[in-house]
């Protein structure tokens, strides 16, 4: 009975460890020791139950332990302010004033294709609409739009390059070619698309440029035979 | 949060007691058993077993082994149940000299059992 007890106490950790290591996209909406609880508890009520070599009260033992591995880290995480910032994690603003935070994408293994995802789930459809952007510590996203962002709005905000790598799909969506947007890059002085965090075009012209561990820039291109989508 | 402390003071309260009753329990159960066994094997040494004496000591075990199911793994008593059938089997033939081994496996088996429930690290991995 105490092995269980110490197996399942094992496991908890373990399992609580890799939730948080594995950053934010995987919680969605319940902190990790919450989803670590619900991982493990249908488990341990299942196996006895369909076991029947196994006694039931293992079961029963299990999910005792699991309750009050829950009510102990419950109450650090109300009582011990910097046990819950490790427990729980904090939350990571992922778009401030600069434009997007790189590094806070990286440690929550986001890209920049989820960052966008994210806003328009929220209802934002252009990175230069936000004024701030977090990911809370419990996987959802919140987003403090600029005033009056609808009128920036006005037309769908394709990504050409994320990361470095032209997105030939959206390329071709747009009718344009790739020569066209590094002529682009070539005007803001950059050669090395690898330099480049994300460009997004939208179909009245609008740029939306930043480059690794700079600030974003926004500007206004004509398209070749007066393009639009 | 007082709630929360009397819960799992009395989750752990519940938890330890289960688990010490359990330790004294298993461990009785098998110190008894084992004597059960050793004084089967002393007869059989002498060959003065018969059936009705190695169906006590099965009939004595299989009480014993609906009240062990309750803390330990059915498919680990089973292992007791076979071997001790075929020393009654053996101890009814009055064929001694192969009772014996299984005896000894027997008694080997009561004594390491409660072992693989202890709490030490090669139980724990």
């Amino acid at each position: 009975m105490v092995l269980v007890m110490i197996r399942t106490a094992i496991i908890f950790a373990v399992l609580l460890i890799v939730m948080r290591l594995m950053g934010k996209r995987q919680i969605g909406e319940m902190q990790p020791f919450e989803l670590v609880i619900t991982l493990l508890i249908a488990e341990l009520a299942c196996i006895p139950m369909a076991d029947t070599s196994i006694p039931l009260l293992y079961g029963i033992v299990s999910v005792l332990a699991i309750f009050v591995l829950h009510e102990i880290v419950t109450l650090l995480d109300l009582k011990a302010k910097p046990f819950k910032a490790v427990l729980s994690g904090k939350p990571s603003v992922v778009i401030n004033k600069n434009g997007i935070d790189d590094y806070q994408l990286k440690r929550n293994n986001l890209d920049v294709s989820d960052l966008i995802e994210s806003l328009r789930s929220a209802g934002y459809f252009s990175l230069d609409c936000i004024d701030y952007a977090l990911y809370e510590s419990n996987g959802t996203f919140s987003a403090l739009p600029k005033e009056g962002y609808e009128q920036m709005q006005t037309s769908l905000p394709l990504v050409i390059l994320d990361n470095g790598k032209f997105n030939a799909k959206n390329i071709d969506l747009t009718g344009l070619d790739e020569a066209f947007f590094r002529e682009i890059l070539r005007n803001q002085g950059i050669r090395d698309t690898k330099r480049v965090l994300v460009l997004t075009a939208d179909g009245e012209g609008k740029i939306y440029l930043q480059e690794k561990g700079r600030k974003f820039t926004t500007f206004r291109v004509r398209y070749p035979q007066d393009k639009t989508w | 949060m007082i709630r929360s402390l009397c819960a799992i003071l009395a989750v752990c309260v519940l938890l330890a007691g289960a688990a010490v009753f359990e330790h004294l329990y298993i461990g009785k159960a098998f110190a008894d058993f084992s004597g059960e066994l050793e004084a089967l094997y002393e007869k059989t040494d002498e060959a003065r077993a018969n059936y009705e004496d190695a169906r006590a000591v099965q009939t004595s075990w299989e009480t014993r082994k609906e009240r062990l199911q309750a803390f330990l793994p059915h498919n680990d008593l089973a292992r007791m149940d076979n071997a001790l059938s075929e020393t009654v089997r053996l101890v009814a033939e009055e064929n001694y000299a192969f009772a014996l081994p299984q005896l000894e496996v027997l008694m080997h088996l009561a004594e390491t059992f409660p072992n693989t429930y202890r709490v030490t690290l090669a139980n724990i991995f």
